[in-house]
């Protein structure tokens, strides 16, 4: 890790220097080394103040859609992190060539707040970015034979009255902060849905209800989208499994539409999609 | 005089306690813990450093009812929605977060407007404090002069020893309240030696620190420095830090209405949020993070201090241990200069 | 008295509405128990609508669309079955009985099968009983 430490200001010192980008994407100390923060660089004499540890896990994909159209902007993303670039770039929000995407494979991530490794049961299990100009390290052996997915086995067997139980539980405790939707890289509309007052589609104060109306939706938002970064659940300050409904969409939409998430720039996200011949076995 | 209890007698005085009042405890919750009503005695953990959220939900609700109605074709009826204000007691409350309570009656309480849900609950609180037994990383209450065992603003001291936990009380409705508990031992003159040892352990937890001199001036100053896009280039804009903060007070008022019924809330609102200074015209004088960070460093450190007299930050440490993206407050405010 | 249910009915303007219209026509009988409400086209529907149906305390929600590849706007169906298809997975994965929850591509000649539909998936809904897990509580204090 000190290496892509070393890779990232080197390459960003460069890219910043030559103006081939107008801002680096990266990261930075917190208040100590195993609290690290998003860091936006502009000058390129800020590059030694990039940081990379086990705890650099903010998916910096989140930050992309913050600068006008047009910016040229390098992000240093880790393998889910890519992906969410390359749904962003499908969805028009960012432009390909605007981007210097540094790809860094990496493995033996750490959530800073738990100090538990994060691993194939709350995120993604790949640890080589798919997408990049500039690769940072070595690419490394996929893990195989790991699914994302063998973690639902335990709450796909529940009975429905049990599932119910399982989520209304957990989301009960939902404050409604949207630290979630706040930390997804792909949480990106201006104003999100739950906070339209014509029409109202929540009520603002949580309740059994209201909080199910927010996470429903915003699962059906990422349907088809979600790149299983785990941003979301880390971001969340009351430890609610958010991952585990995502997967579940996530793997719904690769059985019935044949496409994960990301994994192309070309391809279009299955929900602005159809086959005519899609089934519709499970609707009638 | 201090009393004690063992460890293992834990549940029973918390089901005497419940009898008192409607108990408020710290419950596991998730990978930590919160402020709960207790139901159940055993629910009640007290090996937490501390809570997740703050204290503040037992006195400002994130959700309250002012008022019901009821739209007809006949009109609109509505009454008044009732006070909760029966008798709470709260148990487990950090020193530092005892604080809390004295700054937001500033607000509540003591601005020449008196904000009813909160003075009617507060003059019925009883708060049995505990001390801090170890430091933490990111706490920094000891800048505003709050040590980590002081007995400032509760009822009760509660300290932890080795197989029991020693109380004192500090007013009449403590000694009361501590008067009706069963199995509560008193305590001997080893005992009062104990407290007296653990309390001064407590006192002399370092935490870091700031210096807080003039703080809102020097705060003023720099209101349009581009500091504050710097400070809040991490931030996301989600609202964790203000509703897990003890002094984040800010709520908005929401009718919601279910078929003809319903109610008109103080919901929790942050500054954090875009729509929060939304106006109905459409324009928002705050659309920018760095705006709304500034506003709430702001608020605490220098708008607070010039209406209230008081800064409102109790140093907990909340909101940066909870931050998705690791900004420290003390960090943000040290280097505003 | 038995529990009648409250169905939201979601149809498309150009196949199912008109189903409706001719179930109506032919004075064929069947139970009251879906309220319709017409859009467009499917693809109009926000799924964001049938989760609000089911706070609003709907026992079950029924869409009714054009047949695949009769869609007055070529495509509209298409994209729309994928959209409800994700929807009854979320519906399912929460833990909220999927049969409450229906889709049926009805042409606008066809109002018998319009009439058989709603039969049918009334009598599903009774069968299920009141929903009560998504449905809107008045909340008590804490």
């Amino acid at each position: 890790m000190i290496q892509i430490e070393k890779r990232l200001r080197e390459e960003a010192k460069r890219l910043l220097e030559t103006k081939e980008a107008a801002v680096v994407l990266a990261f930075g100390r917190g208040f100590d080394e195993e609290h690290p923060m998003p860091l936006i660089l502009r000058k390129p004499s800020d590059a030694e103040k990039i940081v990379f540890n086990e705890y650099c896990t903010f998916n910096m994909a989140r930050h992309l859609t913050e600068f006008p159209p047009g910016t040229k902007i390098a992000v240093a993303v880790k393998a889910a992190d890519s992906r969410a670039v390359t749904v962003l770039i499908q969805e028009g929000k960012v432009k390909r060539e605007d981007l210097i995407i540094l790809g860094i494979p990496v493995a033996g991530m750490k959530d800073f707040r738990s100090g538990t490794a994060i691993d194939a049961t709350t995120t993604g299990p790949a640890v080589n970015p798919v997408l990049y100009d500039i690769l940072l390290a070595d690419l490394l052996p996929e893990p195989k034979d790991v699914s994302p997915y063998d973690v639902l086995a335990e709450i796909e067997a529940m009975s429905p009255d049990d599932r119910w139980g399982f989520w209304s539980a957990e989301f009960s405790r939902c404050i409604r902060c949207y630290a979630c939707r706040k930390a997804c890289p792909l949480c990106y509309c201006e104003t999100c849905f739950v906070d339209q007052a014509k029409p109202r589609w929540s009520e603002k104060s949580p309740s059994a209800s209201s909080n199910m109306m927010f996470h429903l939706t915003r699962f059906y938002h990422l349907a088809g989208r979600c790149i299983d970064c785990g941003s979301c659940s880390r971001a969340c300050p009351m430890d609610i499994p958010l991952y585990l409904f995502h997967k579940k969409v996530s793997k719904e939409c690769e059985e019935m539409f044949d496409q994960a998430a990301g994994m192309c720039v070309d391809a279009k996200p299955v929900m602005v999609d159809f086959k005519v011949e899609d089934s519709d076995d499970i609707l009638l | 005089m201090i009393t004690k209890i063992g460890r293992e007698k834990l549940q029973e005085f918390v089901a005497g306690l419940m009898k008192s009042g409607r108990l408020f405890a710290p419950v596991k919750e998730g990978k930590g813990t919160n402020f709960k009503l207790i139901t159940d005695p055993q629910s009640v953990t007290l090996d937490f450093y501390n809570t997740i959220q703050s204290p503040k939900a037992v006195l400002f609700p994130q959700s309250e009812d002012l008022v019901n109605y009821n739209i007809s074709h006949d009109g609109i009826a509505s009454e008044p929605a009732p006070i909760d204000d029966g008798s709470r007691i709260i148990l487990g409350v950090r020193p530092c977060d005892v604080q809390s309570f004295e700054i937001m009656d500033r607000l509540f309480n003591g601005s020449g407007i008196v904000d009813p849900y909160w003075s009617a609950r507060r003059s019925n609180l009883t708060i049995i404090a505990y001390a801090f037994d170890r430091a933490d990383p990111v706490d920094f209450y000891n800048a505003f002069g709050i040590t980590g065992s002081d007995e400032q603003g509760s009822d009760i001291l509660m300290v932890r020893d080795t197989n029991s936990f020693l109380f004192k009380a500090f007013t009449d409705k403590g000694t009361k309240l501590l008067e009706t508990m069963p199995f509560l031992e008193k305590g001997t003159a080893d005992d009062e030696k104990r407290m007296t040892e653990i309390v001064d352990k407590g006192r002399d937890i370092a935490t870091r620190t700031l210096d807080t001199a003039e703080i809102h001036k020097r705060l003023a100053g720099i209101f349009d420095s581009p500091y504050w896009e710097e400070a809040a280039a991490a931030c996301l804009n989600c609202g964790v830090c203000t509703y897990v903060c003890p002094t984040c007070h800010c709520f908005d008022i929401q009718d919601e209405t279910l078929f003809g019924e319903g109610s008109r809330r103080k919901i929790w609102d942050s500054c954090m949020f875009s729509d929060f200074t939304l106006h109905a015209s459409g324009h928002n004088p705050r659309t920018k993070k760095s705006q709304r960070l500034r506003q709430r460093i702001n608020h605490k450190f220098s708008y607070y201090v010039e209406n209230f007299g008081i800064i409102s930050c109790v140093g907990c440490g909340r909101c940066t241990r909870s931050c998705p993206v690791n900004i420290d407050i003390l960090t943000v405010v040290e280097e505003a200069r | 008295m038995s529990f009648d249910p409250k169905i939201l009915g979601i149809a498309c303007n150009w196949c199912t509405y008109t189903g409706a219209d001719l179930a109506g026509t032919t004075r064929l009988h069947y139970p009251h128990n879906v309220r319709v409400a017409r859009v467009m086209c499917s693809s109009r529907i926000n799924p964001a609508f049938i989760f609000r149906a089911f706070v609003l305390g709907a026992d079950g929600v029924l869409v009714g669309g054009c047949h695949p590849g009769d869609c007055h706007y070529s495509t509209g169906n298409l994209y729309a079955r994928r959209r409800l298809a994700v929807t009854k997975k979320i519906l399912e994965f929460a833990g909220l009985e999927p049969e409450r929850f229906r889709v049926a591509w009805i042409s606008a000649s066809e109002g018998n099968i319009f009439a058989e539909t709603v039969r049918e998936f009334t009598e599903q809904v009774r069968n299920l009983g009141p929903q009560t897990k998504l449905a809107a509580q008045k909340r008590m204090l804490a």
